[in-house]
Parts: structure tokens; C-alpha cells; sequence
């Protein structure tokens, strides 16, 4: 009954805990490890945008990792990249035609980022650096860590820049009317300034928790 | 050996997706096709200014619009003799699409409604703008339809162009101009024609 007994049974220090907490914050895909920001910079002027792309990456990145993680031992390793390329091209295609089959105005205003997909670092990452290694079990809680931690950073990006950029969240008008639109908050330049700014407060933070 | 295994994985793996792709595709092929009638459908009853709801635009399309298919182009034309018709051309930074209608004299504009552009926004993307289209009504096209600087715009044939934003006002320009009076002239054929 040595306190150190109850630390080890403790859900905190399970493999998987570890595993699907690592991408929300220690490994943020975006502050952290600072990858997939072309996406980023460009679909975030609005909420909607933001949580229908964080969905979709993250449902790729679940899936990828997965199957990945499965096929560790047949996959030859001269053609491990065409591999993970090909298994991320099917669910990003999937995850295309589902928006513009069911959400087609979502899938208009996301354009051909939703295809872009395919090349966002995120899930190729995670296949060359944790799937091909682990189990399937945890890959897939891995990817759904970085997945959420990706859209976490969408989201706040998306909340900033279409309140300011729109007057408006979710569509909703939030702002009062005689609010101006800072018109540079709805293209890129402007994410870019508010990328900057996030990216800073939470280097800032991490560093004070690292240390 | 070694490679003949790893192009058997390839073809393997190459087979397996594309199975469930077209999978994938046969099922959402339908939905897919239908949203972009619904979309064109819509604009087409926008332009005419029909009064739709969201759900009814395909019965009420049906219901109050005739098709006329005169080769390349399509007119959508309603009860009181107004057409619409697609247009389609390049603006400052990609292409600008969208519906144009015009009254039933072929001579002037009833309403212009843009579904896709790429103009920057804020200034070009100004155009797809209600209050920027909606003076092009009753303006008419002949000789040609001419972008005054902000505010001078008085004769007939006059609209007020965005300031700030020359380069997506001149390219609408060219392309309303070009695709009115080449629709009004088809237009007026096959109606003499019948």
C-alpha cells in the first residue's frame, strides 16, 4: 500500500493515457511540432469551416494511423511513404466526397482544402513517427490526440478571426452593428499575425510547464 | 524476389482502395449530382426572382420555368418572358461565375447574381455583393454596359464601379458586357425562330 503502488495503477501514467494525451498538448501538432499551418492559415475565417476541417483531419488521422499500424509487419519498408499515401488518399477522398454529398456548402467554402488533406504533414507524420512502431490500439489514440489537438488550434484561430474579421460567430451576428470588419482578419495575412500571436502565448506557457 | 514482393504489395494495396473508392463514389455520385442541380436551380430562380424555399427550389423551378436549350447556351426563361443564363469568365485573380438575367425587351438587365468568384475579399469580392448588384437593375447593355468611377454613374447604361478595386471591376465588366449582348443576340434568334 506504498503510495508509489497507487501512482502505477493510475489511469495518469497507462500507455494509452499517455499516448492520446500527448498530441493535445506536449506534441500539439500545431505549437508544438508546428506542421499542417497551410490549412490552418487558410480555413479559418470562419467557425463552421474550422470544426468541419478539424473533423475531417482528425477522422483521417484516426484511420490512417490505424491501418497503418496493422499492416507495421507486411508493409515493406523501401515502400513504406507510397503506403502511407495511399492509405491517407483513400480516407481523405472518402472524407471529400461525404462533405459534398452532405454538406455542400461546407464543402464549398473549404474548396480543395479538403483534398489538400492528403498532404497536410499531421498524418503523414504520425505514420513515420508512431504508427509503423505501435500497436494498433495506440496509434489510432495517438491520432485521435494530434486530431484533436489540431482542431482545438482551428477552433481558437476560427474564433478570433471571425468575430473580428465578420462581426459574426457560427454565423450568428455577435458583434454590435456599428462594429467595423477588420477585413485582414478574414485572408490569410491576417492568420498569419494571429498564428504568431498564439503560437508565442503558448511557447510561453509550455516552457514555464517544461522547465 | 525481394521486389517482386514489394510490387504484389503495391498492386494489392492499389486494387484494395480503389475497390472501396469506387464504392465510395457510386454511393455519393446521386447526392452529388442532385446538389448541383439544386445549386444552379437556385440561382437561376434567384436571378429570375422567383420566391423559393429552401427545400422546394426543384418544384418550383419545375413548375415556373421553361428551358429553351439553344445549343451551347441554356435559357431559363420564366412566365412573364424574362431569361436567365449562365455566364461564366475570368476575373482579376480566377474565374467569376454566376446567373444573369434579363427582361423580356432583350435589351436590359433584370438581375445578376455571382455563385463563385475568387476577387479579394473585402474589395473585389465586393461584387458578389447584394448592394453592389442589385443597381444593375433595369440598366440596359446596348451599346454596351459602361463602370463609372464610385458615385458618377446617372445614364441608363451606367453602374458604379468598386473602388479600390479596378482590376475586378473592369473584368466584370468585360465579361457582363461580352455575355449579355451575345445571349441576347441568340436569344432574340431562336425566338424569331419559333
Amino acid at each position: 500500500m506504498s503510495p508509489k503502488k497507487t501512482v502505477k495503477r493510475s489511469f495518469r501514467n497507462a500507455k494509452w493515457f499517455k499516448a492520446l494525451i500527448a498530441g493535445l498538448w506536449q506534441d500539439n501538432p500545431t505549437f508544438c511540432m508546428v506542421l499542417g499551418l497551410c490549412s490552418m492559415l487558410a480555413i479559418t475565417n470562419r467557425m463552421d469551416n474550422a470544426i468541419a476541417m478539424g473533423l475531417g483531419v482528425t477522422f483521417c488521422i484516426v484511420f490512417s494511423s490505424l491501418l497503418v499500424s496493422l499492416f507495421r509487419n507486411v508493409i515493406p519498408s523501401r515502400v513504406r511513404m507510397l503506403a502511407y499515401m495511399v492509405i491517407i488518399a483513400t480516407f481523405v477522398i472518402c472524407v471529400d466526397r461525404f462533405l459534398k454529398a452532405y454538406f455542400p456548402p461546407i464543402s464549398e467554402e473549404l474548396g480543395p482544402y479538403v483534398g489538400l488533406i492528403i498532404t497536410n504533414c499531421i498524418i503523414m507524420g504520425r505514420a513515420e513517427t508512431y504508427a509503423i512502431k505501435n500497436g494498433p490500439l495506440l496509434s489510432a489514440l495517438d491520432g485521435l490526440g494530434c486530431g484533436i489537438g489540431y482542431t482545438f488550434m482551428l477552433i481558437l484561430m476560427a474564433f478570433v478571426r471571425e468575430t473580428i474579421g465578420f462581426g459574426t460567430l457560427l454565423g450568428y451576428r455577435v458583434m454590435p452593428g456599428s462594429w467595423v470588419n477588420w477585413v485582414v482578419m478574414t485572408i490569410a495575412p491576417g492568420a498569419f499575425f494571429l498564428l504568431g500571436v498564439y503560437l508565442w502565448i503558448f511557447r510561453t506557457i509550455a516552457k514555464k510547464t517544461e522547465a | 524476389m525481394k521486389a517482386l514482393k514489394i510490387i504484389l504489395f503495391v498492386l494489392v494495396m492499389g486494387t484494395v482502395s480503389s475497390v472501396m473508392l469506387v464504392g465510395v463514389n457510386s454511393f455519393t455520385q446521386p447526392l452529388i449530382f442532385k446538389n448541383e442541380e439544386v445549386k444552379l436551380k437556385s440561382a437561376v430562380l434567384g436571378a429570375l426572382e422567383i420566391t423559393y424555399e429552401t427545400g422546394s427550389a426543384l418544384a418550383i423551378f419545375n413548375d415556373k420555368v421553361r428551358v429553351l436549350d439553344a445549343g451551347k447556351t441554356e435559357f431559363f426563361i420564366s412566365r412573364d418572358g424574362a431569361a436567365a443564363f449562365e455566364f461564366y469568365g475570368p476575373g482579376l485573380w480566377g474565374p467569376i461565375s454566376g446567373v444573369a438575367s434579363i427582361n423580356p425587351d432583350l435589351k436590359s438587365i433584370k438581375a445578376i447574381k455571382i455563385v463563385s468568384q475568387e476577387e479579394t475579399p473585402g474589395l473585389g469580392g465586393r461584387i458578389a455583393e447584394h448592394g453592389f448588384l442589385k443597381q444593375f437593375r433595369g440598366k440596359e447593355f446596348f451599346p454596351r454596359l459602361v463602370f463609372m468611377p464610385e458615385g458618377k454613374s446617372s445614364a441608363v447604361n451606367e453602374v458604379d464601379a468598386i473602388t479600390g478595386a479596378t482590376g475586378s471591376s473592369r473584368a466584370l465588366e468585360r465579361l457582363l458586357n461580352s455575355v449579355l449582348q451575345k445571349n441576347a443576340g441568340i436569344l432574340k434568334e431562336q425566338l424569331n425562330n419559333r
